[in-house]
């Protein structure tokens, strides 16, 4: 009876480890401007059962699509209803079925090296904390690994079936990011060289044109919006003239090549200090370990993350959130790392002082400064003030019900999700001609046009949008 | 006599078509657009530059910084980043290593200027290398060392009385590099104490330094 405990306890431990991280107090932190737009977008959705891929912006469907059962089970039917909780749920356990398939592909190291490498993932600050942020990269990790692990069991039994699961996966990986085809393609070199040299599967040709066929299905189902729009099919297409644009100018996210390597350092920022550094130590001697003796599951993860580190390093638009397509490669090779020192005691040591410290760097990250400039996770990050909008908004109304709410400047997000359960709210990036509201939010650079349009009196305040962003807040003055 | 008699109910008709039923106009508000990540752009200080410099505050002959190298207490006696000495120490660059950061919620610091005095002014400099506005700051002066009683406040923007410190009426400000100069108007105590609540970036509390000008009560 003790025998499954013993065997399973390990991976539970882990697993509820990863959940409490990814799912607690999910509301805390303010929504970034991304996360606020995928949100809108998933609550009109919700709501009028309407969405049309945007060959433009914003990735594809299933981050939106994902949301709407968790949104049902916890009753939100409207953009109005919908919360924080609800839409961060949905990469939170994505993350956590990531570090699932993270275990079951690490466990040719053995039992204890697989609960570790899921355990590094787990507490993986990169990891936790874009599985606690409403966009796309956790889904796409997780569908990564799944592919990995499908095509792998394929290749090793040869069922149809295996082939079919990892058709599924990649449709998944393409209906959520058009940068999808690159980690499949670094999928494939990583399974070629971590993988026996003989396929097992009969008809090897046919499996893989079923595969791509559930592969092509799936997605296509999700880019038609479910058979609605038709035209998401065309612009599933489109969609690379777009990104690719986006991906070699920059487009004012350019970042040095090092840039996805110094996260795994050690970087000190405004008196706080970010580092991964015995993470990383580890990973490096697993690195020795997958060519010295050779290990050919680490070889696989050594070229997975190899490739996809050098794609990052030369891509010229960066933003932080890539990241975490590097951490189930680096935790396989920290395990990797483990093996090699000769005591198992000891080895069970190392892994714990490595974890302890990630957590650390986890807690500062995604709990006591998730929002802070200073975290290089939080990316161009809302600032906390935006949290203040909606009470703002509802003591304006009391004061004037019926009354409009303006928000005028050049940037606005996220406000239209903190200011979604109002009726009547505008957005413009220049001053109109009127300018009167019960509530006027004006960035700085637009204040004195709006101040010059206003026909009122009006009690001014500010309020950050973002570090380095500011917008002057207008309440009518009560007399 | 038909003319005068129609008179009155045609003017009334007039009239009534004149002033119709008010009610309030009612127009569609443009929807959001959608964008896409914003970008990493320092934007400079909003302030418009004042051309020339500070109007000069006027203060009685001798006035002298009395608060350089005092002793500094705080609400948060741990802070996370830098000491409390900093506040006192004559460094305003701002830089790292110059500034002290406190936790969030409302926060206090407050200087012991050794004996009673006579305030003229009080500069202060909270983090200032970006444009930031720092929430609710109070400015105040006592011989209480607790401020429960005989409490000048020299400034106060807090509008809506967050921080429990009484209603303010002086303005929010963008920080920069000159500071913020208040005039004390001669409130005589001997510790002045400086109240904030978060900033318009973060919801943390910074000093680079705070000078307090005056003269010692004899």
């Amino acid at each position: 009876m003790f025998a499954p405990v013993s065997r399973w306890l390990p991976l539970a431990l882990v697993v509820l480890a990863a959940l409490a991280l990814r799912t607690h107090d999910l509301a805390r932190r303010p929504m970034h401007a991304d996360e606020a737009n995928q949100a809108v977008k998933t609550g009109e959705l919700l709501e009028h059962g309407r969405y049309a891929f945007d060959p433009r912006d914003h990735h594809g469907p299933t981050l939106y699509y994902a949301a709407l059962p968790v949104a049902w089970v916890r009753g939100e039917t409207a953009l109005a209803t919908l919360t924080e909780t609800t839409v961060r749920l949905v990469p939170a356990l994505a993350g956590v079925l990531g570090v699932i398939l993270l275990f079951v592909l690490a466990l040719p190291l053995g039992r204890w090296l697989a609960v570790a490498a899921a355990a590094f993932m787990a507490v993986a600050p990169a990891s936790v904390y874009y599985s606690r942020y409403f966009i796309h990269e956790t889904l796409l990790v997780s569908f990564t690994l799944a592919l990995l692990l499908a095509a792998r069991r394929w290749w090793t039994t040869g069922r149809l079936g295996w082939a079919l699961a990892a058709g599924s996966a990649l449709g998944l990986m393409q209906a959520t990011k058009a940068s999808a085809p690159l980690f499949a393609l670094v999928a494939v070199g990583a399974l070629l060289a971590a993988a026996p040299p003989r396929c097992a599967a009969r008809r090897p040709f046919r499996d893989v044109l079923l595969a791509l066929v559930a592969a092509l299905l799936i997605a296509a189902v999700f880019y038609s919006s479910f058979g609605t729009h038709f035209a998401g099919l065309r612009d599933a297409f489109m969609t690379y003239g777009f990104s690719s644009a986006r991906a070699v100018d920059g487009s004012g996210h350019e970042k040095p090549w090092w840039y996805f390597f110094s996260l795994f350092g050690w970087l000190k920022n405004g008196g706080l200090v970010w580092q991964q550094i015995g993470f990383s130590l580890l990973a490096v001697a697993g690195l020795v370990a997958a060519f010295i003796p050779a290990n050919k599951l680490l070889r696989g993860a050594a070229v997975y993350t190899a490739l996809i580190a050098i794609a990052l390093a030369f891509t010229p638009y960066k933003t932080p959130w890539h990241v975490v397509h590097l951490v189930p490669g680096v935790a396989l090779l920290a395990a990797g790392g483990l093996a090699l020192i000769p005591f198992r005691p000891l080895a069970f040591v190392v892994a714990a002082v490595v974890i302890a410290l990630q957590l650390t760097q986890t807690r500062l990250a995604s709990f006591l400064r998730s929002s802070d400039a200073r975290n290089p996770y939080a990316y161009v990050h809302s600032a906390p003030d935006v949290l203040k909008i909606r009470g703002l908004a509802e003591a304006a109304l009391a004061l004037a019900p019926g009354g409009s709410i303006r928000v005028i400047s050049e940037e606005y997000w996220p406000l239209p999700w903190y200011l979604r359960a109002f009726p009547r709210v505008g957005y413009w990036t220049e001053a109109p001609a009127d300018c009167d509201g019960a509530l006027v939010i004006a960035s700085a650079t637009q204040a004195d046009a709006v101040r010059a349009r206003l026909r009122g009196n009006y009690r001014e305040s500010y309020l950050g949008l973002r570090p380095g962003f500011l917008c002057v807040v207008f309440t009518p003055a009560v007399p | 006599m038909i003319r005068s008699r129609l008179a009155l109910p045609l003017a009334f008709l007039a009239l009534a078509g004149a002033v119709q039923a008010q009610v309030p106009l009612q127009l569609d508000l443009p929807k959001p657009l959608f964008a896409g990540t914003p970008r990493p752009i320092s934007l400079p200080n909003l302030e418009k530059p004042r051309v020339g410099k500070r109007p000069d505050l006027m203060v009685p002959a001798g006035t002298v910084n009395l608060s350089k190298g005092m002793p500094v207490t705080s609400s948060d006696s741990l802070p996370v980043i830098g000491e409390l000495t900093f506040i006192t120490d004559g460094d305003k660059s701002g830089t790292d290593g110059t500034y002290v950061e406190l936790g969030p919620t409302p926060q206090w610091v407050q200087i012991d200027l050794g004996a009673k005095a006579k305030v003229a002014a009080v500069a202060v400099w909270h983090f200032h290398s970006q444009a930031r506005v720092y929430h609710d700051v109070v400015v105040q002066v006592s011989d209480d060392k607790d401020f429960k009683t005989g409490v000048t406040t020299i400034f106060n923007c807090d509008d809506d009385d967050s921080s429990k410190l009484g209603k303010g009426k002086d303005l929010a400000y963008i920080e920069n590099f000159e500071g913020k100069l208040i005039d004390a108007r001669g409130a005589t105590g001997r510790y002045v104490r400086l109240s904030s609540n978060g900033n318009t970036s973060d919801e943390l509390n910074h000093y680079c330094e705070v000078e307090v000008h005056g003269a010692l009560v004899k």
